[in-house]
């Protein structure tokens, strides 16, 4: 089959349980050969269960994977061209650097002056030329970061598996490292199939992300697709920042909506796609804060929505402050973003203002039960 | 192996953490030294007659030119390290068992029920052993009742039930360092020793059995010790060919009243013991510190 | 930690020392074997005098070990054998002479008190007065094993793994008898002696597959006899005329070479704490009623005039079918050991263990 050639790694329904608690529910995804690919989901959605499927320390209870179009069904972990980052790196603490880097090229039976040319090699391309003879716990977190990648991408894998391997960072050498994976990913050109909780990871670094929930696929998809055209709820909840309000239908426009939250705010949104709403009909609204405009005349355009709001509270954040507003009618709380210009340098806590958005920012969705 | 240097400044000592030592110490000196310097002492005094010592190596070199007391001692010595590598063979999987393949609540009980035996005291588990193998005992009589065997078997007096014996009652010293070890190793490391390629012995050899050296070589080193010094199994379950070191010790303090040649042969068995253990810390290349920690 | 055990030794030892302080005044410290100081006749004795008895039950080497440790302290009156007393007291100077004023000798068999005066005698000073006397010689499941008549018989290949002795110096005494030598001929003849020990040891060790376990405790000989696991063993009489009130088949048989017979003795460690309470048990004992209580207890005879008349008609009757007149006149009783010879003894025990 032709189409096997593209792509590195197909699973087709994919389900594994314990007992009767189904932690990865039918997923089908296939990954591209040398993308990056992210699999996004909150804690406990079955994402460490899917990644050690596919290294093989685990079975699915039903479902097949297929890596370079073999079926992996069976076959042991040491066996599949997959390597793992473990999420506490795992590097083993009675070796040093290069002895870590080379235990997987002796396991292959390769020579050893091959094996030191090949890891000499590989701290070149993580920038850790001469680090050979460290010991692990000389190393810093980022350094600890690399070899554990190192030690993986030096046996040429054909996926690399990631999990969370970031967590255990601070911030700052979190946001470094995002940039770095992404290189790496680049120059080895490798496929990586990483996982995280963390939406700035894997919109930043992926080619394709898919965001899980309860152990199913909510949407695959590039992170501007998922960003802009959430296709469900949680989906819209989950990526990015929102304000999220619970609102029926009262009325049905040609091009949009018009619903009613439960505080009593009346909103113009946008029409949801296939979906035969009546009026009545419960549903979920999401405005993002940055899509929300702040001025402070009256300006009249009766397609948008036009709230007048007090400030209630002024996130300050540098570039990602925000503001937390009242409207006034309602008493609805709404997140707005606050550029940082000129115009709203002087606003204070109890000012009265004015915000718009249009209705096509506000994407709606049917209600669902019990959405996390 | 190399580890870093901590670099720990050394800070003088203070009189206030001597005089919190000061019971440690006394206790080490009187119940540890004294009575070993008191040995030595007994140990160097040869009798020329009846009250009448001197000083003199004469007991020493006894145990050098009799072949019966070094045989002895090597075959103590010997079967001790055999009865050591035994202990650590059958505890391994025991241990890794209960470490790495039970969770909860079976964990727990399957490392009491490694423990249950210990509650009695060497000697009644010892006779429990004897009640057992015994000719007129239980197993022979088992065999004989569903046909396997004709008449009664002796299991009793060979150095394969010292052996059992020996290694049955060094058990929990090689299962709880090595379980809570083993514990200890995130199994994460055996899977990246898999991931990266390895089959079961690769992760064995390179991944479990490094974490678990200190507890390996430690368990080793109080197992042969216990064994070296152990007294009762050998000779309940040995019988008439028990010949143990421990034995011959006993015989020179009670049945023979000589101090002198028991002082010896405990002198000799505390250096040579711990030169056997010395030369096991540098062959496994421990420290007796990390070891111990 | 290997070495706890002799540490141990040491540490019972200095207990020794230490306890030796505490004792009351009215107490007596005996250390003796087990059955010689019954319970009802150490209640008669309290009841008589108000001293209590403290019994501490033991064997010769072990008496002579503890004395040893401490010197002649730690108790008022011991038990031990009389041909090992004068040996152990030249040794290790642990015993105080007799003071046969405060003994009332109307109550001993004269020839018995004479004999193990005399045998317990150094630098001209006896050490002990006799008690209890008995024999060792063998122990035969007569269905089983009829045609073992002597010691060396033990050896016969029809035996195999199925006899049992102890590995001490009355087994070695015994079979150098029945090899037709005489050892207590040449107890002053170091040299003659060894010989005769070397002789021996190779005979026992060529017998060493007969032996199913050297007993030491008699409790272990009885049960090796009473399960059947052995047929026949060196033991004493008391111990076999025990054996037939269970089992009628076997009992004590006086070996044709001659019972060895023993006298255990009292005798006064040289740091006793309560002297006259000493000598009052011993004269308290030695009545004929006495006597014959503990004799039913220890399952030995005594050396109280009188006593046999009291002791109850089984054991008697049982004394009587092991010895006939022959047989107590075949009886070979232990010579004083020489200080020294149980240096010669050791070794060939050590070497009979170590043989394969
Ligand atoms: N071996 C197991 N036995 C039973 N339940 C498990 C097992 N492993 C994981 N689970 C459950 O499966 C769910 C998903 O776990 P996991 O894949 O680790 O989540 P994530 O990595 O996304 O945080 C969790 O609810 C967890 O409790
Ligand atoms: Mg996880």
């Amino acid at each position: 089959m032709l189409n096997h050639m593209e792509f590195d790694l197909q699973c087709t329904d994919i389900v594994r349980k314990f007992d009767d608690f189904t932690a990865v529910d039918h997923v089908s995804f296939a990954i591209k050969k040398g993308s990056f690919f992210s699999i996004l989901g909150p804690s406990g959605c079955g994402k460490t269960t899917l990644l050690r499927m596919l290294a093989g320390f685990d079975n699915p209870t039903s479902g097949e994977i297929i890596i370079k179009g073999k079926s992996m069904n069976g076959v042991a972990p040491n066996k599949r061209p997959v390597n793992m980052v473990f999420q506490h790196l795992a590097l083993f603490p009675n070796m040093n650097v290069s002895e870590n880097i080379a235990y997987g090229l002796h396991r292959q039976g390769i020579n050893k002056v091959e094996i030191k040319h090949r890891v000499e090699q590989v701290l070149a391309r993580v920038n850790l030329a001469g680090s050979g003879n460290k010991q692990i716990t000389q190393l810093s977190g980022g350094q600890k970061q690399r070899i554990a990648i190192a030690r993986c991408l030096v046996l040429n894998p054909d996926v690399l598996l990631l999990d969370e391997p970031l967590g255990a960072l601070d911030l700052k050498l979190r946001e470094h490292m995002k940039v770095e994976l992404k290189q790496l990913q680049q120059e080895f050109e490798t496929t990586f199939v990483y996982i995280t909780h963390d939406q700035s990871e894997a919109l930043v670094m992926s080619d394709q992300v898919a965001v899980m929930n309860h152990g199913q696929f909510q949407q695959v998809g590039d992170p501007q697709q998922l960003y802009y055209q959430p296709d469900n709820a949680f989906v819209a909840g989950f990526v990015g920042d929102s304000n999220k309000w619970s609102a029926s239908v009262i009325d049905i426009l040609p091009d949009s909506l018009k619903v009613k939250t439960t505080t009593g705010l009346i909103l113009s949104v946008s029409k949801v796609d296939n979906k035969s709403l009546i009026i009545g009909s419960e549903v979920d609204i999401f405005i993002r804060p940055e899509a929300v405009h702040i001025s402070q005349q009256v300006t009249a355009n009766l397609q948008d929505n036009h709230l007048n709001i007090k400030i209630n509270n002024i996130l300050f954040d540098g570039a990602n402050s925000q503001l937390l507003v009242e409207e006034q009618n309602s008493g609805e709380e709404i997140k707005v973003k606050l550029p940082q210009t000129a115009e709203f340098m002087h606003l204070q806590k109890g000012d009265k203002l004015q915000i718009s958005f249009p209705f096509q920012q506000v994407k709606t969705f049917p209600k669902e039960l019990e959405v996390s | 192996m190399k580890t870093i240097g901590t670099a720990n400044a050394r800070t003088p000592i203070k009189l206030g953490l001597l005089l919190l030592l000061c019971p440690i110490l006394l206790w080490l000196f009187l119940l540890v030294i004294l009575p070993q310097l008191t040995m030595l002492n007994i140990s160097l005094q040869e009798r020329v007659a009846p009250r009448i010592y001197e000083y003199g190596f004469s007991n020493f070199i006894a145990f050098f030119t009799e072949p019966l007391y070094w045989n002895t001692f090597l075959r103590t010595a010997i079967m001790s390290i055999i009865a050591t590598i035994l202990t650590l063979i059958i505890a391994f999987p025991i241990s890794y068992y209960i470490a790495k393949m039970l969770r909860g609540r079976a964990k727990g009980l399957l490392f009491v029920l490694c423990l249950i035996p210990f509650w009695v005291s060497e000697l009644v588990r010892t006779y429990g052993w004897m009640i057992l193998l015994r000719e007129s005992g239980v197993i022979s009589t088992f065999l004989q009742y569903i046909g396997l065997v004709d008449g009664p078997i002796e299991f009793l007096y060979t150095d394969a039930t010292i052996m059992l014996g020996l290694v049955y009652s060094s058990m929990l010293f090689m299962v709880v360092p090595l379980t809570s070890t083993l514990d200890s190793l995130d199994d994460s490391y055996i899977e990246a020793g898999y991931d990266l390629g390895g089959n079961g012995f690769s992760v064995f050899w390179h991944i479990v059995v490094p974490h678990a050296k200190p507890a390996i070589v430690s368990g080793c080193i109080v197992v042969f010790m216990l064994t070296l010094g152990n007294y009762l199994t050998p000779i309940l379950l040995g019988g008439k060919s028990s010949l143990w070191f421990t034995e011959q010790i006993f015989t020179q303090f009670i049945t023979r009243f000589n101090w002198q040649q028991g002082s010896a042969f405990g002198v000799l068995l505390l250096s040579i013991s711990s030169l056997i253990v010395w030369l096991g810390l540098k062959l496994s290349r421990q420290s007796f510190s990390k070891v111990m920690s | 930690m290997n070495i706890s055990r002799c540490r141990s030794l040491i540490a019972v030892g200095f207990t020794l020392c230490i306890t030796a302080q505490s004792v009351n005044a009215e107490t007596l410290r005996l250390l003796t074997w087990g059955g010689y100081a019954p319970k009802i006749v150490v209640d008669m004795f309290k009841a008589e005098t108000g001293i209590d008895v403290e019994v501490t039950k033991s064997n010769n080497e072990d008496m002579i070990a503890k004395l040893s440790a401490t010197r002649g302290g730690g108790f008022d009156l011991v038990q031990p054998s009389q041909d090992r007393i004068a040996s152990a007291h030249a040794e290790f100077n642990i015993y105080k002479p007799i003071d046969m004023s405060q003994i009332d000798n109307k109550l001993f068999v004269a020839s018995m008190l004479d004999a193990t005066l005399k045998s317990s005698m150094y630098e001209g000073k006896s050490y002990g007065v006799p008690h209890i006397w008995g024999t060792s010689g063998l122990i035969v499941n007569s269905e089983q094993a009829a045609n073992v008549k002597d010691y060396t018989d033990l050896c016969n290949d029809t035996y195999r793994g199925k006899v049992t002795y102890r590995l001490k110096r009355p087994t070695l005494i015994a079979f150098a008898f029945s090899m037709g030598l005489d050892p207590f001929a040449a107890y002053d003849d170091p040299a003659e002696y060894e010989k005769i020990m070397l002789q021996v040891q190779d005979k026992l060790i060529s017998c060493k597959a007969n032996v199913k376990a050297y007993w030491s405790g008699g409790d272990a000989m009885k049960n090796l006899m009473r399960s059947n696991e052995t047929v026949a063993a060196m033991a004493w009489d008391a111990g076999g005329w025990q054996l037939n009130d269970d089992n009628k088949a076997i009992s004590f048989v006086a070996p044709t070479s001659g019972a060895l017979g023993w006298i255990d003795a009292f005798a006064i460690p040289r740091k006793s704490k309560n002297e006259s309470a000493a000598y009052k048990w011993i004269n308290f004992v030695m009545q004929p009623k006495v006597a014959a209580m503990i004799t039913d207890s220890a399952g030995n005879f005594t050396a109280s005039k009188g006593a046999d008349d009291f002791v109850n008609a089984s054991l008697r009757a049982k004394y009587k079918a092991s010895f006939d007149t022959a047989a107590i006149d075949n009886i070979k009783w232990y010579p004083p050991v020489p200080a020294g010879l149980e240096m010669i003894e050791g070794k060939v025990l050590d070497r009979i263990k170590a043989a394969k």
